[in-house]
């Protein structure tokens, strides 16, 4: 049978005093005191019945808290002989325990018959400590009373999780399991990734792909010419779960057999990131296995462990991350401990501006497609725009950042002055010279970096590498500058959970302990921090 | 054996068992640290109740209404360890919990940012003890609560500051043991994106 706890009512009179009577026959409190309990806002009653049956009440408990008084008493609890054992006592303890703990209670306190050790027994287990006894308290019978008392502590408070309470009822967790998983060698990781608008779930062995799934909410954001972080994260918490029955079928495993699970924990947008995080905890702790809250950038520069091409990823390697939230510039000599960010944009990432420039030219989103499709028939040099951060002044605070925002408004003035005038210009000139002048800045600063800092790899990753001509012209230039260039597989550039996974792999295998599971989804995760704890 | 997890104000994660027991809790009533702390709050349940994860025989997901960012969260977490534990996920409306317990006309209010409330009329109870809500979950003003709230004067006000994911247990059991049908699939945000249509791109020249 079933039970439940309601508060006690008025109505419920009748049936307390039934029971009050026959289980304090010698001393039970009379239907006028009882009343006033009930109705008392310093008191708080219960009562237990049968689920389905709220008349039949088989027990009932009084707590008295006087608001912020620190302290407070258990009046009384009674269960009909009929509906011992079965946990309703404590159940009702619990209540009034959490009730009490609610009120602002740091105390609690009881009275118990000498002749009672079953009650006696209950709240010893209750954590109820003895610390007098009244002689006789308990008359006509002349039996002693045993006061006992709760110490409710102060919630407890860690700098990491602010405000948090805890039950003081129940006792100190022993720390999550933090230990390697059972294999280092080639280890079985699922990747999770929902920095921005894909729900990525990526199951990896070692360094060899098994399952890449994505689940895009790119369709959705169209209509608004950018993603709305809003909109991204709500299809992240539908997607979650089919991604990750998808990714298991791919990789034909079953989710014990995972030994490791990888998360982005930044950078990205929050409210996205959130979604992610929260199911990699609660897969973690549902599976009983490690978890490692990695790095989106090093993520990207990860996914070229994955290439099945029989190559291996040479470092250290300059690494161009380009894509519709980052534009950054990496110095990777070690891919779990020593990233070093070179630059990044100041103002737009590039993805962005593809998309903004793609807009005013009238080309639905995303833009990088877009003008890529409507630039093959353009040419490249037909119009100058403007180079950001790429004069000799930029060259001291900016070497290595990026700046596509005058870039956009100069693609802007452009085509408002020729429309103004009425010109009849070329769309695909317009795409054509704004790409070039992107890719060219993007090549130039990559370039120098790989030059300056005697490093002659270069490795691409980011959506924007789907774009023809950057894959064209970076091949163009490494090859005149005696640069080996590597760009992973195109599914594995864009944003994914393989490579999430494969980073958690690199880090298993370098021996890495497991994050804690109470790391942040940090929007602006620094690309030193390879793994957050 | 029922986990349970909330986050349409804190963060409340708890097990309770088929009598109501409650044999662990864990609450935090900070609203911007959902996704920090829900991970260690199932695992330190499961400790603290001296628990493993196949004890578990279900796992309830408070469904809202709540401010979206730290509603999912909850939510994404919930039907993910179901998925993980291989348990049935229990949806509930958060308010349904919140009601639990009451007999008088109530009217559940809880903090939905913006000087908005989100809200939920109950009254009376089905055979099974259950509130039986009268209208909502749904928005107001803060300030416009009386004139939004259908027979106002009627309902006693609970403005639920927390939530206790305890109760979306207890309900749950009460709900399954009754036959009762669960929450819908979504999330109950009560409130859409905050988005605009692009209107074409604007001039940069005058």
């Amino acid at each position: 049978m079933s039970w439940q706890l309601r508060r006690a009512t008025p109505a419920d009179l009748d049936a307390i005093m039934v029971l009050e009577v026959s289980e304090f026959a010698n001393d039970a409190w009379s239907r006028d005191m009882m009343s006033a309990e009930i109705v008392d806002n310093h008191g708080y009653y219960l009562v237990a019945h049968p689920v389905g049956k709220p008349t039949q009440v088989k027990a009932y408990a009084g707590l008295r808290a006087p608001l912020r008084s620190g302290q407070a008493d258990i009046q009384t609890i009674a269960v009909a002989p009929d509906a011992r054992r079965r946990g309703i006592g404590r159940a009702l303890m619990y209540a009034l325990m959490i009730e009490a703990r609610d009120r602002g209670a740091e105390e609690l306190f009881l009275e118990v018959r000498d002749d009672n050790p079953a009650a006696q027994r209950l709240y010893d287990t209750l954590g109820f400590e003895r610390i007098a006894v009244r002689p006789n308290y308990y008359q006509p019978d002349g039996v002693d009373a045993i006061v006992m008392r709760l110490t409710i502590p102060e919630p407890q408070l860690s700098p990491a999780v602010g405000g948090m309470s805890q039950l003081a009822i129940i006792p100190r967790a022993a720390p999550a399991n933090r230990s390697l998983p059972n294999n280092t060698t080639e280890p079985l990781v699922l990747g999770i990734e929902t920095s921005c608008d894909e729900t990525g779930i990526g199951i990896v062995r070692g360094n060899r792909l098994l399952a890449n799934v994505i689940s895009s909410s790119m369709d959705e954001h169209a209509r608004y010419g950018g993603v709305v972080p809003e909109v991204a994260a709500r299809a992240h918490l539908e997607a979650m779960q089919p991604a990750l029955e998808q990714a298991l079928r791919e990789a034909r495993i079953e989710l014990h057999e995972i030994d490791a699970i990888a998360v982005t924990s930044g950078p990205g947008l929050a409210g996205a990131l959130m979604v992610g995080v929260a199911a990699a905890k609660a897969l973690a702790v549902a599976t009983e296995k490690p978890l490692y809250a990695v790095n989106h950038l090093v993520g990207h520069v990860g996914a070229d462990v994955l290439r099945d091409d029989g190559t291996e990823i040479d470092l250290p390697t300059i690494a161009l991350l380009v894509s519709g939230g980052h534009t950054s510039l990496l110095h990777v000599r070690d891919l779990v401990s020593d990233v070093e960010l070179l630059g990044e944009t100041i103002d737009d990432a590039a993805g962005e501006a593809f998309d903004k420039v793609a807009r005013l030219l009238g080309l639905p989103y995303p833009g990088g497609p877009q003008i890529d499709r409507v630039a093959a028939a353009g040419n490249p040099r037909a119009i100058r725009f403007p180079r950001g951060l790429s004069q000799a002044k930029d060259m001291e605070k900016h070497r290595y950042d990026f700046s596509f925002s005058g870039l956009k408004t100069a693609v802007a003035r452009w085509v408002e002055r020729e429309q103004d005038a009425g010109t009849d210009f070329s769309i695909a000139d317009v795409a054509a010279s704004f790409r070039e002048a992107v890719v060219d800045i993007l090549l130039t600063k990559a370039v120098a970096a790989c030059v300056d800092r005697g490093v002659p790899r270069l490795l691409l990753g980011g959506g924007v590498v789907a774009n023809a001509r950057v894959r064209e012209l970076a091949q163009q230039w490494c090859d005149a500058a005696g640069i080996q260039l590597r760009i992973p597989p195109l599914s594995l550039c864009t944003d994914n959970g393989a490579m999430i996974a494969a980073l958690g792999a690199q880090l298993v295998m370098a021996g890495k302990q497991p994050s804690t599971l109470s790391f942040s989804a940090d929007s602006s995760l620094p690309v030193t921090q390879i793994q957050a704890r | 054996m029922l986990l349970a997890i909330d986050t349409s104000a804190g963060t409340s994660v708890a097990i309770v068992d088929a009598q109501g027991v409650v044999h662990a809790e864990c609450d935090s009533t900070d609203s911007r640290t959902h996704a920090e702390v829900v991970g260690d709050f199932i695992y330190r349940c499961l400790a603290d109740a001296q628990l493993a994860v196949t004890d578990l025989t279900g796992v309830v997901a408070g469904m809202g209404p709540g401010p979206f960012t730290g509603l999912r969260v909850g939510i994404v977490a919930a039907r993910v360890f179901a998925f993980g534990a291989s348990l049935p996920l229990f949806r509930v409306v958060t308010h349904d919990a919140i009601a639990l317990g009451e007999t008088a006309p109530v009217l559940i209010a809880t903090d939905a940012r913006r000087k908005e409330f989100s809200w939920s009329t109950y009254e009376g109870t089905d055979d099974a003890g259950l509130p039986i809500r009268q209208a909502g979950p749904a928005l107001a003003p803060a300030a416009e609560l009386a004139t939004h709230v259908p027979h106002f004067d009627h309902y006693a006000l609970r403005e639920a500051a927390t939530v206790r994911a305890a109760h979306l247990a207890t309900l749950a059991h009460l709900m399954k043991a009754n036959g009762r049908e669960f929450a819908g699939e979504g999330a109950i945000y009560l409130r859409s994106p905050d988005v605009t249509l692009a209107a074409g791109p604007k001039r940069v020249t005058a």
